[in-house]
């Protein structure tokens, strides 16, 4: 065995090897190579744009435009979704005969919509939201219908039993019980936002982290580009793990569901 | 009484020299010690049984034969020669039947992994992958998936797939723990009959005292922490055996009060 | 009221998805909404024909529907054998998985930017873009997969005496064939919206520069009629892996 493997290293250890072996690698290569290119710059030079977009507002503001069109969406899509799941999961015949219609319209893919809300929208963020809102609908329709589905029969007869009536049923029954499955749901659709959001700013739309990232290419800057690479990650993974921290503080009586 | 007991070579039929040996074995995981100064020897064509209570190594005893484990000290012999790995001509027949068996393939599916381990030719696999669910009576279910077949069937599948191996030795880790009392004394005398028939060497766990006595020639009884041998005895009953008459044989009885003492005595 | 046959229920099913078009009709002929965004079903359906006839929106629907699968393809054959690669591997996947999984909420399209800079408005940066963005699903869906392969089966193929290929794809691949196509299922939805996206920043011909195109000229018929045919692929390519789904997992018991 090689020599690495009797080296104590922790699992936390193991998994920050590789990144950090492969950065200073580049860093290294490009320094001494002197290699320039327009799509390529050595991670030093990659953190010292990073540092100065957020400095100097260029990045926060850019990240308020796509979160604020994303989450706009998210709350619309998922508002939607949310009722839909509802009614569907609560009457199988509307279920069954709004299947075909649904089935059909979900395939569409959310970028397909984008050239109609820019004609109906122009640029800006009512033409983000609506696209994002499209896009956020399905997981939060799906998972809260099946989370109706899903509600303990015995809980019904609780509430029959209770005697409560509809409204008071839904308050403290229903929506109680699919709460979590639905937070997991909202979990979901926050990441389709983000990512659907930035897809609408690169192609289209001049707002946001989408659009600075397109223009850092275009204006030859490869350490600003990178950098907002990676913001872009990390604003995707922090939205995840904030979510994921609440779902677990709220719920944490609730099953923890392996990471989708 | 505490001091492990030493066996002298145990012959069975015109073959003296033993197909497997245990010298002095010895295992230890994790810090704890497992099993302790184990001198064991089964003949060729012995049908050993292994009791004992929750932790005394039984399961351990039996993957050191599969050649999943390697003894800490000490050696295990096949054939005169230590065991380095599993071997093809040892079959395992595992406790969980539902997690051995592949779900994707059909129970002939799965037999034939066996066959095709063993490097058959694919033109005959399915035709001796039938005639061993056949031997085992499942050769209706043969297209079968594990997913549709009881607990017993499955069992017998697995049963089915270590044919296919020929083995000179089976290693049997509770195989029958998991089922129901009538599924259980079937399979029992579906074991028998298929020793009887090709004389192979049986390795048998079991947490069931009366299976032990009921299946064995002897019957080994471990002492937990650490595992080490704490009683043996032969069982001197009439082959072939049947559940009703054997079982109210006085040496049958005998033999269960030993054995029950005994357990209770290694729980303590 | 669910007694009724299942054949029943798909038909009422299709009959309220007529009607909603009927609504849509109206909707358009009434002129609710200005007909330059919303075009009537009539509309939309004869730039449809128009567009088949004159053979225009085949050649598009084939050019989209080729980039899609051949990214899609490239992306698989890669995202399994190192995700199997890696998933197989403790040492690998601690060394590895981490980072990876890390990777994960990284939007595709973000890679964009760079790929542009690598290949310049060209077919191969689409390509390029649709095969990195399909690729990791697949990856971690394998990776996973492989990892998670039931121990015990690995001690059977030890006391059958399987060779280590064997093991791989007699024990490993099939039990991690759930995962991966469900890996592959999440990589052609996104191979799709990638070659969408890609086809409207380069020009290239096919489905998304042709409802790009029509959006700026404010043709909505063309335009939706361009939407519907993405649609009917994003459905058929989804029934298709379904279908093939079934078929590989026929042994699943029957869950519900």
């Amino acid at each position: 065995m090689s020599a690495a493997s009797r080296i104590p290293i922790g699992a936390g250890g193991k998994a920050v090897v590789v990144p950090v072996a492969l950065v200073v690698l580049a860093e290294l290569a490009i320094r001494l190579t002197g290699f320039r290119s327009d799509s390529v710059a050595p991670p030093s030079e990659v953190v010292v744009a990073a540092i100065q977009a957020l400095t100097d507002g260029s990045i926060a503001r850019a990240t308020g435009e796509t979160l604020a069109s994303a989450f706009g969406g998210l709350a619309l899509g998922g508002g939607v979704g949310f009722a839909l799941g509802i009614l569907l999961g609560s009457s199988a015949v509307l279920d069954r005969l709004l299947d075909f219609s649904i089935e059909t319209i979900r395939p569409v893919p959310p970028i397909a919509l984008m050239p109609i809300a820019l004609m109906v929208f122009g640029f800006g963020a009512r033409l983000e939201i609506a696209v994002v809102a499209f896009a956020a609908i399905w997981p939060i329709l799906i998972l809260t219908r099946a989370a109706i589905a899903g509600i303990d029969p015995q809980l019904i007869e609780v509430a029959r039993a209770l005697r409560l009536g509809f409204g008071a049923r839904v308050l403290k029954i229903v929506v109680p019980a699919i709460l979590p499955r639905v937070f997991v749901a909202l979990r979901l659709a926050a990441g389709i936002s983000i990512i659907v959001a930035v897809t609408v700013e690169i192609t289209v739309n001049p707002v946001g982290l989408g659009y600075a990232i397109m223009i850092a290419g275009q204006s030859l800057r490869p350490a600003l580009m990178l950098a907002l690479l990676v913001w872009i990650g990390l604003v995707g993974w922090a939205v995840n793990f904030l979510l994921l921290a609440a779902e677990r503080s709220l719920f944490g009586f609730a099953q923890p569901r392996a990471r989708p | 009484m505490n001091e492990p007991r030493r066996l002298k070579e145990f012959a069975v039929a015109a073959d003296a020299a033993p197909l497997i040996e245990f010298r002095d074995v010895g295992v230890t995981l994790g810090g704890q010690t497992i099993l302790a100064g184990i001198d064991l020897a089964i003949g060729r064509g012995e049908f050993v049984c292994v009791i004992g209570p929750s932790g005394c190594g039984k399961t351990t005893a039996l993957r050191l034969l599969a050649g999943l484990l390697r003894p800490t000290t000490g050696s295990v012999l096949y054939r005169g020669e230590a065991l380095t790995g599993p071997r093809q001509n040892i079959a395992v027949v595992f406790q969980d039947y539902a997690r051995a068996l592949l779900p994707w393939r059909t129970a002939a599916g799965n037999v034939a992994l066996a066959l095709e381990a063993l490097g058959v030719p694919a033109g005959e696999r399915a035709e001796r992958a039938r005639a061993l669910l056949e031997r085992v009576g499942l050769a209706d279910h043969a297209r079968r998936y594990p997913a549709e077949l009881s607990g017993g069937m499955q069992q017998r599948v697995q049963i089915a797939r270590c044919l296919a191996q020929n083995p000179d030795v089976l290693l049997m880790d509770e195989p029958f723990g998991a089922l129901d009392a009538m599924t259980r004394q079937s399979l029992q005398d579906e074991v028998l009959g298929i020793v009887a028939a090709t004389g192979a060497t049986v390795f048998f766990v079991t947490h069931d005292l009366e299976e032990a006595v009921y299946l064995g020639d002897r019957v080994i009884g471990l002492r937990p922490h650490p595992g080490r041998i704490g009683i043996e005895e032969k069982v001197a009953l009439p082959r072939p055996r049947d559940q009703l008459t054997t079982r109210e044989q006085p040496e049958f009885l005998r033999l269960r009060r030993t054995l029950f003492d005994f357990t209770k005595s290694a729980k303590s | 009221m669910t007694r009724l046959a299942p054949v029943a229920w798909r038909l009422a099913s299709l009959a309220v998805g007529i009607l909603l078009v009927v609504l849509w009709q109206r909707i358009a002929d009434a002129r609710l909404i200005p007909a330059v965004f919303l075009p009537g079903p009539d509309q939309a359906w004869g730039s449809l024909v128009g567009g088949f006839a004159s053979g225009t929106l085949l050649s598009l629907l084939l050019a989209t529907v080729l980039r899609m699968i051949y990214g899609w393809l490239l992306a698989s054959l890669l995202g399994i054998a190192i995700g199997a690669a890696i998933g197989m591997s403790p040492r690998a996947r601690a060394y590895v998985g981490p980072t990876l999984e890390l990777l994960r909420p990284l939007p595709a399209p973000a890679i964009i930017p760079l790929a542009i800079a690598f290949f310049g408005l060209s077919d191969a940066m689409v390509l390029g873009v649709i095969g990195f963005g399909a690729l990791w699903p697949m990856l971690l869906a394998t990776m996973h997969g492989f990892s998670a392969v039931e121990p015990r089966l690995y001690e059977v193929a030890r006391t059958l005496g399987l060779s280590r290929l064997a093991v791989v794809f007699k024990i490993a691949l099939p039990s991690s064939l759930p995962d991966i196509l469900a890996g592959m299922r999440l990589g052609l939805t996104i191979a799709l919206i990638l070659a969408v996206v890609g086809e409207m920043l380069t020009g290239q011909d096919g489905l998304g520069t042709w409802i790009l195109r029509a959006a700026r000229g404010f043709r909505a018929p063309d335009l939706f009629a361009g939407v519907i045919l993405l649609g009917l692929l994003g459905y058929a390519s989804a029934e298709a892996l379904a279908f093939a789904e079934s078929r590989l997992l026929r042994w699943r018991p029957r869950t519900r």
